[in-house]
């Protein structure tokens, strides 16, 4: 699935294979992944998803929650870091590793929380890599020209379905776009 | 013929205690002022104690309400809630996306005041670092009292009230050996202010408005202690 700025349908695309579809003897490419230090905030569906995800591609991960108990998402075997406190506030960050972080991804469920950590991210700590969720599209597209990277699950979940009423094609679930949810529970 | 620059246009995002009597505040003193609360009962609270005032009901950070309240003849923008990320964001669209040439957040993490300058938001005000000033002020040194922070240099007028027996008493202003940075702008003997000169002379009862940029209460204090 393809979307072009404002979140419209403009053709499909085949997502390269994911790790774990690689990890058999066979197909496993040589190339070994280069491991990475990300430090995500907010651990709900979406980050304890990706938190799993990438401690079992090897990388180095800390994910930030305010209440600990959202850390039972992670499953108890967790291999990352888990830091608790407010991921808008520089010093929780630090706590997280922030300063030699290559990644950065911000994923509470409030969009404005989510702008700050990653500017603070960002411009503050200089993280090379840096993306944010934000529910709102118009926020996304303001937030998007400043030059900060962001995702927008509501344009994205709606070009969804209305490709589904136009195509009768269920993407999600055809393989085009990968749902796995890998080791987490939430 | 100089002509007096009207009063901004002022909008206040955020109808808590500090948003109310803020604005209760700038119209006593004549600005327009528009308030933006997105609780509805709170807002018909605040319309019936002040009347006059301007409220409108919606999100200081949904871009389609903003557009709703003049926001771009604002001159400034004060963002006043209790949540740092909500007041960051409203500063940041009235500045990027409306051009509000002047935006003030209030801060509840006093840790963020450094943050929020960095991100472009031009007057970052944290009334607990304020207060964690004026009470340390009172444990340590009880005659030193930080004041206001000056506006874009980062420094801030202190108020010193001299005790009764200070060493200081019957010195010329010249003679305070006070660090760089530091400037004692102002004297206030007898509840009137004094220009004080190099020669003028410090008087039992004396407060000293010092200009202040080091913030480095401890060696202002030891300076005027010698």
């Amino acid at each position: 699935m393809l979307l072009d700025g404002r979140g419209r349908l403009v053709g499909h695309s085949r997502i390269a294979p994911l790790p774990h579809e690689r990890r058999s003897p066979r197909t496993r490419p040589l190339r070994r992944i280069q491991p990475v230090r990300i430090v995500i905030v907010g651990c709900g569906r979406v980050g304890s998803t990706l938190a799993s995800r990438m401690v079992e591609e090897g990388h180095e991960v800390s994910i930030v929650d305010e209440n600990l108990s959202a850390f039972a998402r992670l499953g108890e075997d967790f291999g990352g870091q888990m830091v608790v406190g407010s991921g808008v506030d520089e010093e929780v960050l630090r706590r997280a590793g922030i300063e030699r972080a290559d990644c950065f991804a911000s994923v509470t469920n409030g969009d404005n929380r989510n702008i700050m950590a990653a500017q603070i991210a960002k411009d503050v700590f200089g993280v090379k890599r840096v993306i944010t969720r934000i529910y709102d599209p118009i926020r996304a597209e303001v937030y998007r020209e400043i030059g900060l990277e962001t995702i927008c699950p509501t344009t994205i979940g709606a070009a969804l379905l209305e490709e589904f009423f136009l195509t009768g094609h269920n993407a999600a679930q055809s393989g085009t776009v990968e749902t796995r949810a890998a080791g987490a529970t939430g | 013929m100089a002509v007096k620059p009207e009063r901004p246009y002022v909008l206040i995002i955020g109808g808590g205690k500090v948003g109310f009597y803020l604005a209760r505040h700038l119209i006593e003193r004549g600005y327009e002022v528009t308030l933006c609360e997105k609780d509805r009962a709170r807002a018909e609270w605040i319309s019936n104690q002040l009347g006059t005032v301007s409220i409108m009901v919606g999100d200081g950070d949904e871009m389609a309400f903003l557009a709703t309240t003049g926001i771009e003849r604002a001159g400034v923008v004060v963002a006043c809630t209790g949540d740092d990320e909500d007041n960051l964001v409203a500063c940041q669209l009235a500045k990027r996306k409306f051009g509000v040439p002047r935006t003030i957040a209030r801060v509840n993490n006093p840790t963020n005041v450094k943050v929020f300058r960095t991100l472009g938001i031009d007057v970052p005000v944290s009334a607990t670092e304020l207060l964690m000033g004026l009470i340390e002020s009172e444990l340590g040194h009880s005659e030193l009292v930080r004041g206001v922070a000056v506006k874009a240099s980062g420094a801030n007028l202190v108020d010193v009230a001299l005790p009764e027996l200070s060493s200081l008493v019957g010195r010329r202003i010249s003679e305070l050996q006070l660090p760089d940075g530091e400037l004692v702008v102002c004297i206030v003997r007898n509840g009137k202010p004094v220009l004080p000169g190099p020669n003028e002379h410090v008087l039992q009862g004396d407060e000293l408005i010092i200009y202040s940029q080091t913030l480095d209460i401890e060696r202002v204090s030891e300076a005027l202690s010698r």
